[in-house]
């Protein structure tokens, strides 16, 4: 297999544009942190994003940073502090801005900072056939024309290589908590918190706990406290760390992403309760740790439809699913017509 | 019979016939939208559902009728306008709120929801849905999905496409899809986010499925005003680089403030230059600190008063005066063409400088009202369009004014969408290959070029050749001889 390593955009328009003359199958890969989404794909080469990785403008007062896609999070991060803000996707220092775009990774604070496509304002994208192509703007409100950014926002790396984007990025929190319950019935205490505490970050209900994050001004984070205290007395506190303090489901040989709308969740984890999981109250998003292959196949066949189980860590990637629909599979002829791209990695598609 | 009369037959056969329009009375009532531009249709749809729409849509196909939908008319940019062997779809009547749902926070809707009737029925249960234009008393959910609406509050809590969390849509040849999901990730693209923010190019949709936002718990709002224009604005980017983002940040000059007090009397002091209106949300507590730093970065800025509401009552009052700004400049002139540029929040000064240059060098008379928080510009240009020579001159600022944003690293458009009125103006954003590639998706969801032709995309954007996705039958994107501006 060959290892490609692209030293500028112009360089990636090059490869991608011979592979698809050539009909040799090309990954993506930015920072090998989100490999196991999407299913297993045969390819001829990767195309390593990692060297285009310039900062290439941040103004704290705009709220917006434009980075190359090859950025590890944990640089972009140390940027984005010398401004007091953050790019809330809370993702591996490894991985890459563009890793992290094209697996739409779902922050645990998902319930306040909101959906990942949601912060990507402009992106630029090298397509199957090497047209370097812009949609978006790099300012944070824009209608105009139709929204690449969050088309591409979740595509595995299926329609382009992802070189540079803009981001909302926004200021970071002025003072953050995280409170702990020991509990066998998170979920329930989870909703009872979600409606009583006023604004939390997150409630995470855990197979064996609750997590609520608190982040903002220090009174506020104060009244919250008090607010959670009241549901629920036995709690402990933290200020310092990192949001989770725990994710035990990681520690599975198969982690899979479920998402449903929130009450169609705890049906679903109910029938995992011998599991290691954990489940963004009030969002619709689980992770549930698994043992085998079989475990994953039967929590398929109970989340069809509009829940869908991409593997987040371990073998499995999507699974099987339907046909995907005309207009979908005609977009990714439109952005890959030789079908180089990690061909049968994402929904829909055969291998 | 003619090819208009057999297509009329059968969508009264498939609707009912007194919910087609044909009449050149009624069908002049949509020929426009809240744009200056002016079309005209042969047909108007009035569909009650999903299958309603779906054929209609067939129905055009059949007859080669090119379709248009349509929400309730505010549009801004011309995205609504229908020309020639047009069938206008107007989602009107399918106002209904189909489910609510606040343990999963979503509410399935059809189109034709008025965005204040959701707003005010979600209220008694704590949530809202947050995008609010400023036409949100007659606007529809539908037409907010087709412009991926915005409005003031969209500061905090984001546009529209980030409160949609699915949509049901009729495509061109009739099929129904669900695009996006109940829950907040689905299998496969984006097809959803694609949709939203479409105008009305991509399909037709029927069913929507909107995100509820829990209200908040305290709300305060301020009007601070000051001496100079860019006093005003340099706190717009103070208060956003101390670490606030208020729920809203509007920004409005002299003449704007004097136009409300005329008509509304909100207490806005017409001797100040500009004032802002701040409205910051969420714990007491947090209202509080967010208040204090708003006041600091207005002071570290020579602002001149900062008023907070004290009661609700002034509260609505402080807005109801914002609100009524569009209606309020009818005392200075009869007709008014709005803008819709976004740039960089730092550059609001300096742009504001050039727009007010720009206005004078054409003689015209412009009033600033906007979303200094997003950088969303607003410029107001009033006019008589019987008075020779006006509109021309209307017509050389606007695009100054458009040029001058673009210069400045901003959009076209922030929430009012391209339509026609900056569909020519693409390519100063976009080169042809960006351009190609929002013609390719475009195709994939129309190949035949049916729906909406004309709109946001200029005529010289062409899917690549490479890529055999539109028909033969694909619409001139040229617009008709005779289009009225």
């Amino acid at each position: 297999m060959d290892l490609i390593h692209p030293p500028s955009k112009g360089d990636v328009v090059e490869v991608l544009r011979s592979a698809s003359a050539d009909a040799q199958r090309v990954l993506i890969v930015g920072g090998r942190q989100h490999m196991d989404k999407g299913n297993p794909s045969e390819i001829d080469a990767e195309l390593w994003t990692t060297q285009l990785d310039a900062l290439v403008s941040y103004e704290p007062a705009e709220m917006v940073a434009v980075v190359e896609a090859g950025m590890r999070f944990a640089d972009l991060d140390r940027i984005l502090s010398a401004g007091d803000q953050e790019w809330p996707a809370d993702a591996p220092g490894d991985a890459t801005v563009g890793g992290i775009i094209a697996a739409a990774v779902t922050s645990p604070r998902r319930l306040r900072v909101g959906a990942l496509r949601d912060t990507v304002l402009e992106v630029e994208l090298v397509t199957g056939d090497g047209r370097l192509i812009r949609g978006g703007a790099k300012v944070v409100k824009n209608v105009t024309g139709y929204d690449l950014p969050r088309f591409v926002a979740g595509s595995l790396g299926t329609l382009g290589a992802v070189v540079q984007v803009a981001l909302k990025v926004r200021p970071r929190p002025k003072s953050r908590r995280t409170l702990i319950w020991r509990t066998d019935d998170a979920i329930e205490l989870g909703l009872r918190l979600l409606e009583k505490v006023p604004s939390p970050t997150s409630v995470l209900a855990t197979s064996t706990s609750v997590e609520v994050r608190l982040e903002g001004w220090p009174d506020a984070v104060a009244a919250q406290t008090r607010a959670a205290a009241d549901v629920s007395r036995d709690l402990g506190t933290t200020d310092e760390g990192a949001f989770p303090s725990r994710a035990p489901w990681l520690a599975s040989p198969i982690v899979a992403e479920v998402s449903a709308a929130p009450s169609r969740l705890q049906a679903v984890l109910a029938a995992h309760a011998g599991s290691n999981w954990g489940a963004l109250v009030g969002v619709g998003i689980a992770w549930i740790g698994l043992d085998s292959e079989e475990a994953l196949a039967r929590l398929r066949d109970e989340v069809a439809v509009d829940a869908i189980a991409p593997v987040v860590k371990g073998p499995g990637g999507l699974g099987a699913s339907p046909p995907a629909p005309t207009v979908h599979r005609r977009l990714k002829a439109a952005f890959d017509p030789a079908g180089v791209l990690a061909p049968g990695r994402f929904w829909g598609e055969e291998a | 019979m003619t090819a208009i009369d057999t297509a009329r037959e059968a969508l009264s056969q498939a609707l009912a016939p007194e919910r087609i329009l044909s009449d050149p009375l009624e069908l002049s009532l949509y020929a426009r939208d809240a744009s200056m531009f002016e079309g005209g249709c042969t047909l108007v749809a009035l569909p009650l559902s999903t299958a309603e729409v779906a054929a209609c849509l067939r129905i055009a196909r059949d007859h080669q009728m090119f379709v248009v939908p349509r929400g309730s008319g505010t549009g801004l940019a011309g995205a609504a306008v229908p020309f020639g062997d047009t069938l206008v779809v107007a989602t009107t009547k399918m106002n209904q709120v189909l489910e609510i749902r606040t343990e999963d926070r979503l509410a399935w809707v059809q189109p034709g929801v008025i965005n204040l009737d959701l707003v005010d029925e979600l209220r008694p249960l704590g949530f809202t849905f947050a995008p609010d234009p400023s036409s949100q008393q007659v606007c529809s959910v539908g037409g907010n999905v087709g412009t991926n609406a915005g409005g003031p509050h969209c500061l905090a809590y984001g546009v529209t496409s980030s409160h949609i969390l699915a949509v049901e849509i009729a495509l061109p040849d009739g099929a129904i899809e669900v695009f996006g999901s109940e829950g907040p990730e689905w299998p496969g693209y984006d097809m959803r986010g694609l949709v939203v923010g479409s105008e009305g190019t991509l399909g037709i949709v029927t069913r929507i499925c909107v995100r509820l936002v829990p209200l908040a718990t305290a709300v305060r709002t301020m009007l601070l005003d000051f001496t100079t224009v860019e006093d005003c604005a340099a706190t717009v980017s103070a208060i956003i680089a101390a670490g606030v983002i208020p729920a809203a940040l509007e920004m409005m000059d002299q003449l704007v403030t004097g136009a409300i007090e005329n008509y509304v009397h909100a207490g806005y002091p017409t001797d100040a230059a500009a004032v802002l209106l701040v409205e910051v949300d969420g714990l007491t507590e947090s209202v509080e600190a967010q208040a204090t730093a708003v006041a600091s970065a207005a002071h570290a800025n020579d602002v001149r008063n900062v008023r907070v509401a004290e009661t609700e009552v002034e509260r609505e009052l402080l807005w109801r005066g914002r609100k009524s700004a569009f209606g309020a400049t009818a005392q200075i002139a009869p007709d008014y063409h709005l803008h819709d540029c976004v740039v960089p929040r730092t550059k609001l000064a300096t742009v504001l400088t050039d727009v007010y240059e720009i206005v004078r060098r054409n003689d015209l008379k412009v009033l600033n009202v906007f979303h200094a928080g997003d950088g969303n510009l607003h410029p107001l240009l009033v006019f008589d369009r019987r008075e020779p020579g006006a509109l021309d001159r209307v017509l050389q600022a606007s695009e100054e004014i458009v040029r001058l944003c673009v210069q400045a690293g901003g959009a076209l458009s922030g929430e009012h969408g391209i339509g026609l009125e900056k569909r020519d103006f693409m390519p100063l954003v976009f080169n042809d290959t960006d351009l190609g590639a929002q013609a390719c998706l475009r195709d994939a969801f129309d190949p035949g070029g049916r729906m909406n032709p004309q709109k946001v995309l200029p005529s010289s954007a062409r899917c690549g050749d490479h890529i055999a996705l539109r028909g033969n039958d694909a619409a001139s994107n040229d617009l008709p001889e005779g289009t009225w501006i």
